[in-house]
């Protein structure tokens, strides 16, 4: 058959390359990614005044993820956001994680990309796997490649295999992994880092398959999660316990640390947790004390010096004719040179243009001369007796 | 008792038989039979054409194609270079030489070169031969005018063919003669090289096989290490567009404010880039000019060259991403790629600001490139003691000789940006002497490595979206593929195939285009929005959906019909014994 012939030929081809060219050969299999940027998804799922504490978690790893170096260009902020400015906040459009109250979270530069309803399990997937509609604006998207490492934080109210929405929606640990699966296969990760901080966290990624991604949860399942204290002012509790101890960790370091996941993971007590902080990292294959933590939290650009410019082009000869130096000879046969180019290409275009162009000037020249009313009257002259002869021949 | 519901026949005589049932006696039971299993049958009837009209919409996604494409792209590295045409002129007196070198043997880095069906043309050419004499004299003459040399070096004789059917031919010209500069190696802005001096044998293959290996095959990398990292040099985004972002960042206005005519300059500069990418990239450009944009990391002062100096480990946290406002685009769409060029002017207190390399020097460039993201170059004021007197802080428009400077840097950091070096410094261990420059920034032998580069590159995506989306769709098949989707499929299998047909030919650029036009294609199917495996449900969630229309029903339904079974059974045993009393008396 004709389609098989050029693959055989192609087979043919392959094995007599192979003898000769192996170290011409990339394998596919083996083009391997360098590590160029961070991004972060941080989700809140919960809604009404109760669930403070889980939009204080979220705004607080926010605000550690920028200060470490993560631009809001590189973050998805999903929040409920009706703390700020509900009717039961003691201090309008302040949102605290302490009972000190010294950190407003709600400050300045608080950029919130799906705020209210739009806080869907559906959006969550579209963000994660990248299918939006055409129109949604670039701020709304995971714009990340197969150099980008990607941290992902969820906070609310969960269970067994499921992580509660918006008191409305399940999202299901199979949808998640299935999520993951399809954001591997496009290469939209290198690395991700899956937080979350809900009751029975560890069982939400039970189902996770995919290489190069780390998990932590902070309780197994049947445990509960705790929240850490409870602000009397506010009269809501402010923050939960893993996420509180996550941030003590980061407020010791700056962007030029390097302090290891694993010193993170240590971090964490069971007994001052009130629960077990379950990590599982059989699919990621880098070691957990060489990987810092600043290449999922913060920022890293790899740079490389530009070491020459590039002298071919430079501005047009009639300005250049200032400052070019006594070749006077040369520069002198290029000028005079310059004005017949021009006018070859003048002349180059005429002749392209001359056969269409003489065409509609005739014509013009025509309709000019000719009075608009003779020409009225001859065309319809013309018409009627086509008409007639027409008529005539059909009789 | 006849269950009869009528009048109960009593007869007068105990002994006198029954009077047969009348013949109605069928007819009810087939009635009752009928009534009852009527929604049974209906129900069974309509089963086939419920399961069909619920059956989701799938548009045919060419499996069988995919599978044949993705073998044929296995070997797409190989295919690519099949196109490759080499030819090698040889000036001189000596024939001795020359004609020895027609072996094979002799060729060793080249011997690969006829393995991979690339034809490599010999051509000798002794001066006794007067039609090409005119010709060679002028090489030799103007050897120290390498551009209008290369010119002259139009008629290769070859070319005129092999490009007539769409190939590209590169030429390397040898010729001998005795040379005070010693033995000069220059590669042209075109598709030639040429060799002038006194030279051996084995140095001339040496050199032959550098020249057509290193810079006309990998474009001056390693052998394979352009595919090594092969994502990280293609900055083209997923609808095969980039716009290329430019900022004059002011650090601190209080101290000076400038300002660039940023139009014409780019008119001039840029544009022949661009036109020379069109195959590979749809580009665009916007500028920006942004204030109040101080940097994140610290420099220290230097007495010894009276300037602020910050090193390269400084360099990865250059860019405070949350001062500098970078990502305005207003004509960047969803899925193109946008990449971010910054001229930073500094404040006073830093100026001027100096980028120190690890071996002590002061880079000259004063720039840096971040793979994937852009590029950033240091540009200190001219006169760095700010005025503080004048309330006014001085707003300077930046000057025609300064913009040039800048934007050929900006070229070498786009050539970089591409996987290019950003311009060839002379250096005597690759022993080429001199590479000439192009007006459009890339030379017509980069292009070609570009474009070689970006045709592997987009087909191998295409194949593997292709692929997963393959996957995808086969494991959920309960999901509605829509019409448009199996279009895109399609065409993007079609130009695929063009563009692996045209890069055996030789066609670069076409085939760069045509498998740009396939990548994007495939990502719009993988991509497109009706694609949520969230919404399309299992066979389970199916019945679910439809169980509480038909549970119900169908159970007082089959209730019923048992009823009537059981209820006939029944009466059709009396009746038969009714009929075998009738008959034992007759």
């Amino acid at each position: 058959m004709a389609t098989r012939d050029p693959s055989m030929i192609c087979c043919f081809r392959l094995l007599f390359l192979l003898l000769f060219s192996v170290p011409l050969i990339a394998s596919s299999s083996s083009w391997a990614s360098m590590h160029h940027n961070n991004w972060a998804v941080l989700v809140c799922t919960s809604r009404y005044w109760f669930n403070y504490r889980h939009m204080a978690n979220t705004l607080s790893l926010y605000r550690t993820v920028k200060r470490l170096g993560i631009p809001d260009e590189r973050i998805i902020l999903m929040l409920a956001d009706d703390m700020a400015c509900n009717m039961r906040n003691n201090y309008p459009a302040q949102v605290f994680n302490n009972e000190n109250h010294q950190l407003n979270l709600y400050g300045d530069n608080v950029e919130v990309d799906y705020r209210g309803y739009e806080v869907t399990v559906e959006n969550f997937m579209r963000v994660l796997t990248g299918r939006h509609d055409p129109a949604v604006p670039r701020s709304k998207r995971l714009l990340s490649d197969e150099g980008s490492h990607i941290l992902l934080y969820m906070t609310g109210h969960g269970g067994d295999e499921f992580l509660k929405f918006q008191d409305s929606e399940e999202l299901q640990s199979h949808d998640l992994a299935d999520a993951v699966k399809q954001m591997k296969e496009k290469n939209r990760f290198k690395e991700l880092l899956i937080m979350v901080d809900t009751c029975q966290a560890a069982t939400l990624f039970n189902q996770l398959q995919s290489p190069g991604v780390l998990a932590i949860g902070s309780s197994m399942k049947g445990e509960n999660s705790y929240s850490h204290h409870l602000d009397s002012d506010i009269g809501v509790s402010v923050v939960d316990r893993f996420t509180y101890y996550t941030l003590a960790f980061f407020e010791k370091l700056n962007m030029y640390s390097n302090a290891s996941l694993s010193s993170l993971f240590n971090s964490y007590n069971p007994r001052t947790l009130m629960s077990t902080a379950y990590y599982r990292m059989d699919l990621y294959q880098r070691p957990l004390p060489e990987v810092p933590v600043t290449s999922f939290f913060g920022s890293v650009m790899k740079t490389i010096h530009t070491d020459a410019a590039y002298m071919g082009l430079s501005i047009p000869p009639k300005t250049e004719a200032q400052f070019l130096p006594g070749d006077g000879g040369n520069h002198q046969l290029r000028i005079e040179n310059e004005p017949d180019l021009e006018k070859d290409g003048n002349k180059q275009t005429k002749e392209l243009h001359c056969i269409y162009h003489e065409w509609l000037n005739l014509l013009q020249e025509r309709f000019e001369n000719t009075d608009a009313e003779l020409l009225f009257r001859y065309g319809f002259g013309t018409m009627v007796f086509l008409l007639t002869i027409s008529t005539w021949l059909l009789a | 008792m006849l269950a009869f519901h009528g009048k109960i026949a009593i007869s007068q005589h105990p002994r006198e038989p029954f009077l047969p049932p009348p013949l109605p006696f069928r007819y009810p039971w087939t009635m009752r039979r009928i009534i009852t299993l009527d929604p049974d049958v209906k129900f069974m009837c309509t089963l086939p054409f419920s399961w069909t009209m619920t059956e989701k919409l799938r548009s045919k996604l060419l499996f069988e194609e995919l599978v044949l494409l993705s073998d044929i792209c296995l070997s797409i590295y190989e295919v690519i270079f099949t196109g490759l045409q080499g030819t090698l002129l040889l000036v001189g007196d000596d024939n001795i030489i020359f004609s020895s070198l027609m072996g094979i043997g002799k060729w060793g880095d080249l011997k690969f070169l006829n393995s991979m069906e690339t034809t490599l043309s010999l051509y000798y050419i002794s001066f006794p031969s007067t039609a090409r004499r005119r010709s060679i004299k002028r090489v030799h003459r103007e050897t120290s005018g390498d551009e209008r040399g290369e010119d002259a070096l139009g008629g290769a004789p070859a070319k005129e063919c092999a490009e007539a059917s769409g190939g590209r031919v590169y030429t390397v010209v040898v010729v001998e003669r005795e040379d005070d500069l010693g033995v000069r190696v220059v590669v042209g802005k075109h598709r030639h090289a040429w060799i002038v001096g006194k030279i051996s044998e084995n140095d001339v293959v040496s050199l032959i096989g550098k020249v057509f290996v290193k810079y006309f095959m990998n474009g001056g990398k390693k052998v394979g290490e352009l595919a090594k990292g092969i994502g990280e040099f293609v900055p083209v985004g997923a609808d095969g567009s980039v716009v290329l972002s430019f900022s004059l960042l002011n650090a601190d206005p209080s101290d000076w404010v400038y300002d660039w005519k940023f139009k014409e300059m780019s008119n001039i500069m840029l544009t022949p880039f661009v036109k020379a990418l069109t195959p590979i990239a749809n580009i665009s450009i916007e500028s920006q000019v942004l204030y109040h944009t101080p940097k994140l990391s610290q420099s220290y002062w230097d007495e010894k060259s009276s300037s602020h100096i910050f090193s390269i480990r400084d360099l990865p946290f250059f860019v405070n991403s949350n001062e500098w406002h970078l990502d305005t685009s207003i004509i960047a769409a969803g899925r193109s790629k946008v990449l971010q060029f910054v001229v930073y002017a500094p404040s006073a207190s830093e100026c001027p600001l100096l980028l120190q390399l690890p071996n002590g020097e002061i880079s000259m460039t004063n720039s840096f490139i971040s793979p994937m993201w852009g590029g950033v170059i240091i540009w200190n004021p001219p006169h760095c003691a700010g005025d503080s007197h004048n309330t006014l802080p001085p707003q300077v428009r930046l000057s025609p000789i300064e913009l040039q400077k800048i934007f050929q840097v900006f070229l070498a950091q786009l050539r970089m940006l591409f996987g290019l070096k950003s311009n060839y410094i002379d250096s005597s261990e690759t022993g080429i002497s001199k590479f000439l420059d192009s007006e459009s920034g890339f030379t017509e032998w980069e292009l070609d490595v570009l474009y070689r580069h970006h045709a592997c590159f987009n087909l191998h995506s295409c194949v593997t979206t292709l692929e997963s989306l393959a996957k995808l769709v086969q494991s959920l098949p309960r999901m509605i593929i829509m019409d448009e989707i199996g279009k895109q499929v399609k065409f993007s299998l079609e130009a695929a195939n063009l563009a692996q047909r045209n890069a055996s030919l030789g066609i670069y650029d076409s085939s760069a285009s045509s498998s740009r036009q396939a990548k994007v294609l495939a990502e719009d199917a993988f991509f497109h929005p009706s694609i949520m495996s969230i919404s399309y449900s299992s066979i389970e969630h199916y019945f679910a959906i439809y169980m509480p229309f038909f549970a119900p029903v169908a159970l007082h339904v089959l209730l019923a019909a048992i009823k009537e079974l059981k209820r006939y059974k029944r009466e059709r045993a009396k009746y038969l014994a009714f009929i075998s009393e009738k008959a034992k008396m007759d």
